[in-house]
């Protein structure tokens, strides 16, 4: 076997430097040639991208929560149209591994479809499945093409590709490293059968989103091949370079201009698998000095018996991102301007697992890791002409809920629903709150999908669809808004449920200069629910208004109230399977500095409640009109500051109290030793 | 000019490289030497969550994280009072020390003309 070791994986990140011909191609390059030809990549991308998203059956693969890329020959991200950064970094690691070992055996021809799950590989989890294309002209290879998106099933323990029971990557259903699975611009039937046995839960699911990557793939294959009939080979060959060569200068110019020093993020998440408990599941400490970055993971806690681990490529998708989306937004998708930045992930922590460790929930994990940017470069380049791109945490809660069962047209499913990835709110920013229900973290253009869609296609009624209010991280500028649903079992007899995600007893987003972290998501379900009995009758007082629902209990049933990750289960006609929380963002800056209009606003849009505007930002209005007074306002926020000053200790008198506390022992099993999250013991998996 | 030899590094915190001090931006006080970690110039406050975050409904899961795991780190200026930062952190975890500035290297930079300060904005030359 050649298995990469997590070094390899990460050097195969770096560009290969340039041959002969490729510096002659830059040579050749006219005048204008980079900018129009940059330009004819994105067209290119996405248009791939749009025939992409229309080809998908998934719920994940219609939302646009995917990516196409572009490499040159040598297997170097050039661009992409995403959709999902994290996709985007990995594949130089995956055609580097097909170029060096399947060259001569089974041989890398025109009309070769790829494809690849496996993390160990240079995946991010198997659920995300790649598939690439090979661009030959004239003979030549000149380029890759790729297609990626989240499947829904890989015929894991658990329906959805994400079982969170999963003990070892055996556990985890189909791991498959780069294969050949189609030559001459053609599937094989064989492997598309093997596909669908695997994601028996969701065969078409699985078989159409397996043709829609292969459609996508090809449709930028042949624009590319297009574009070299029309300006020459050694303008492609050219190009491609060229652009490397712009975003690692783009890349190392940005970097230089940040101050020199070490910033620090500590991130924490509340339970893995089945089970609650606390794990530090990101150390991050940001060095940097020039142009060059380190992130250095030490004290990151260890590797956990369960599937949120991540393999180091995967936790360097999860970075990109972020610098994608925030810091490098105005640059090229490419992997040269990762060239400057450098990491560290300790062996045997949730980072860097052992080979059999399970990773099918490695998002989850790394949504620490996805928050600890938002502090760590927003701490680096607020006082830089890049300020603006400073942004304080998304939701990074990435509240999975899986459905599985027979859909309404009566067609096996089984799918990680789009609504609540894709509605999370965005963090506050300098100057602007956040976006309400902004996007997907891992996915800042995917889309939500519309809620008659859902509901005809899923065996669900959803009565309720709402951002959700106090959901937001508090702050001078607030974090945007998340949603709730409520999810009724309608039209099947029964359906299957489970729930991927923790941030129940603790958040996992740290706020940014004095605001507050989202609040915390319970997992809420009533079974034997009266609600669609009170939707029948003309005279109900039901209103669908969260806070009097939850508080009011006034839908009747067995309501039950646990941690928000929750196992496989089933649900009958009418039962509310769950309420559907999306989180909210982070907060920035000090409530108390928050215009107190904008309090008023949010009163009014009810995206944050009575309680928070008096307890919070101590806002005096009357409750009725929602008229301000000024004065009082004034007067009680000053109080508080005043009572800040009085209840505040020095730092080392609080300190001296702060070290006698400890979180119960019993939910630090997975944390590592307390405090530093050392490893005390290695997992042992058969 | 003052703003000339002050950098704003967060919404809160300005580096005074004349002084060699963290400055709360609210009301100008000085904290404490850039050299140390600047929560030590500020009060501190460990707050219960409940108290910033409505625990909707009875029982275990709330909408409030969990006191007995987490409090609300608060660091306020003692001066004017602003939260100049904020922290979750399990009970008894050790506070971070988030911002490290290679203090040397800037000036560095700033006498050698690479940097600029403007508008409390380092600019490059």
């Amino acid at each position: 076997m050649a298995i990469l070791s997590p070094d390899e994986k990460l050097a195969m990140i770096k560009v290969t430097p340039p041959d002969e011909r490729e510096l002659r191609s830059v040579e050749s390059l006219q005048l204008g040639d980079y900018e129009i030809g940059f330009e004819r990549t994105n067209n290119i991308l996405e248009e791939a991208m749009e025939v992409f998203v229309r080809s998908s059956r998934s719920s994940m693969g219609v939302a646009g929560d995917s990516m196409v890329a572009l490499c040159n020959a040598k297997g170097d991200l050039v661009n992409a149209a995403c959709g999902t950064f994290l996709h985007a970094i990995i594949q130089p690691i995956i055609i580097k591994y097909i170029l060096q070992n399947y060259s001569e055996n089974p041989g890398i021809k025109e009309g070769d479809i790829w494809l690849v799950n496996d993390a160990l590989y240079g995946g991010i989890h198997n659920p995300d499945v790649a598939m690439l294309m090979p661009v030959f002209y004239k003979g030549e290879l000149i380029a890759w093409t790729i297609a990626c998106s989240h499947t829904t099933e890989t015929g894991a323990s658990e329906p959805g590709g994400m079982p969170i029971n999963a003990t070892s990557r055996f556990l985890e259903g189909g791991n498959f490293p780069p294969i050949k699975v189609g030559e001459n611009y053609v599937l094989r039937e064989d492997l598309l059968e093997m596909f669908a046995a695997f994601g028996m839960r969701a065969p078409q699911m699985v078989v159409v989103d397996t043709k829609a990557r292969a459609t996508a793939a090809h449709r930028a294959v042949t624009r590319i091949v297009e574009l070299a009939d029309e300006k020459g080979v050694a303008y492609i060959i050219g190009l491609l370079r060229k652009m490397l060569i712009m975003a690692e200068e783009g890349a190392r110019k940005k970097i230089q201009s940040w101050p020199d020093g070490s910033y620090t993020s500590v991130n924490f998440s509340d339970g893995v698998g089945l089970e609650v408990g606390l794990t530090r599941s990101s150390h991050m400490v940001l060095n940097k000095k020039g142009d060059r970055l380190m992130m250095d993971f030490t004290g990151t806690s260890p590797e956990n018996p369960y599937s949120y681990n991540a393999h180091v490529q995967a936790i360097v998708g999860h970075i990109s991102n972020f610098m994608y989306g925030y810091v490098f937004h105005d640059l090229p998708i490419s992997s040269a301007t990762f060239q400057t930045i450098d990491f560290y992930f300790p062996e045997g922590s949730v980072l860097n697992p052992d080979v059999k460790a399970a990773t099918s929930c490695s998002v989850m994990i790394a949504t620490g890791v996805m928050s600890a940017m938002h502090n760590c470069f927003g701490k680096m380049m607020f006082s830089t002409k890049h300020w603006q791109d400073v942004v304080a945490s998304q939701g990074n809660a990435g509240n999975g809920q899986i459905l599985a069962g027979l859909s309404q047209w009566n067609m096996p499913f089984a799918d990680l629903l789009a609504y609540s990835l894709n509605t999370e709110g965005q963090g506050g920013r300098p100057e602007l709150d956040g976006e309400n229900a902004f996007g997907f973290p891992w996915c800042q253009y995917g889309r939500a999908p519309d809620i008659e869609e859902m509901e005809n296609d899923l065996p669900m009624l959803i009565p309720l669809s709402n951002h959700w209010k106090d959901s937001c991280g508090h702050g001078k500028y607030r974090g945007g808004s998340g949603t709730v649903q409520i999810w009724v079992a309608h039209h099947a007899p029964m359906i299957f449920f489970m729930s991927i995600a923790d941030n129940s007893k603790i958040q996992t987003p740290q706020p940014l200069f004095g605001g507050y972290a989202p609040s915390t998501v319970p997992g809420i379900s009533v079974k034997n629910a009266n609600i669609m009995e009170l939707m029948k009758d003309k005279d109900s007082q039901l209103t669908l208004d969260l806070v009097e629902i939850l508080e009011e209990k006034s839908i009747s049933g067995d309501w039950t109230n646990e941690f928000f990750g929750r196992s496989i289960r089933p649900f009958n006609e009418g039962d509310i399977i769950t309420f559907a929380f999306s989180a909210g963002g982070a907060g920035y800056g000090d409530p108390l500095d928050r215009d107190p209009e904008l309090v008023i606003k949010d009163l009014r849009s009810q995206i944050i409640s009575d309680w928070s505007a008096d307890k919070v930002y101590h806002v005096v209005y009357n409750q009725e009109s929602l008229k301000l007074d000024k004065e009082k306002t004034e007067q009680a926020r000053a109080k508080e500051r005043q009572n800040r000053i009085g209840r505040g200790k020095s730092f080392d008198v609080f300190c001296e109290d702060w070290s006698k506390e400890q979180i119960d022992e019993k939910n630090l099993r997975f944390y590592g030793t307390w405090p530093d999250a050392q490893v005390i013991e290695p997992i042992m998996r058969a | 000019m003052e703003t000339n030899k002050r950098v704003a590094i967060t919404e809160y915190l300005d580096l005074d490289i004349e002084s060699d001090q963290w400055i709360c931006s609210s009301c100008g006080k000085e904290l404490i030497s850039s050299e140390e970690n600047y929560k030590k110039g500020c009060l501190v406050y460990g707050k219960d969550p409940r108290e910033v975050h409505n625990p909707l409904i009875k029982g275990e899961f709330n909408f409030a994280p969990d006191p007995e795991w987490v409090r609300i780190i608060e660091f306020y200026c003692p001066e004017c009072g602003v939260q100049i930062e904020t922290e979750y952190l399990p009970l008894g975890h050790p506070i971070t020390h988030d911002i490290k500035l290679d203090i040397a290297s800037l000036k560095d930079k700033l006498d050698q003309g690479e940097f600029v300060i403007i508008n409390k904005k380092l600019e490059i030359r």
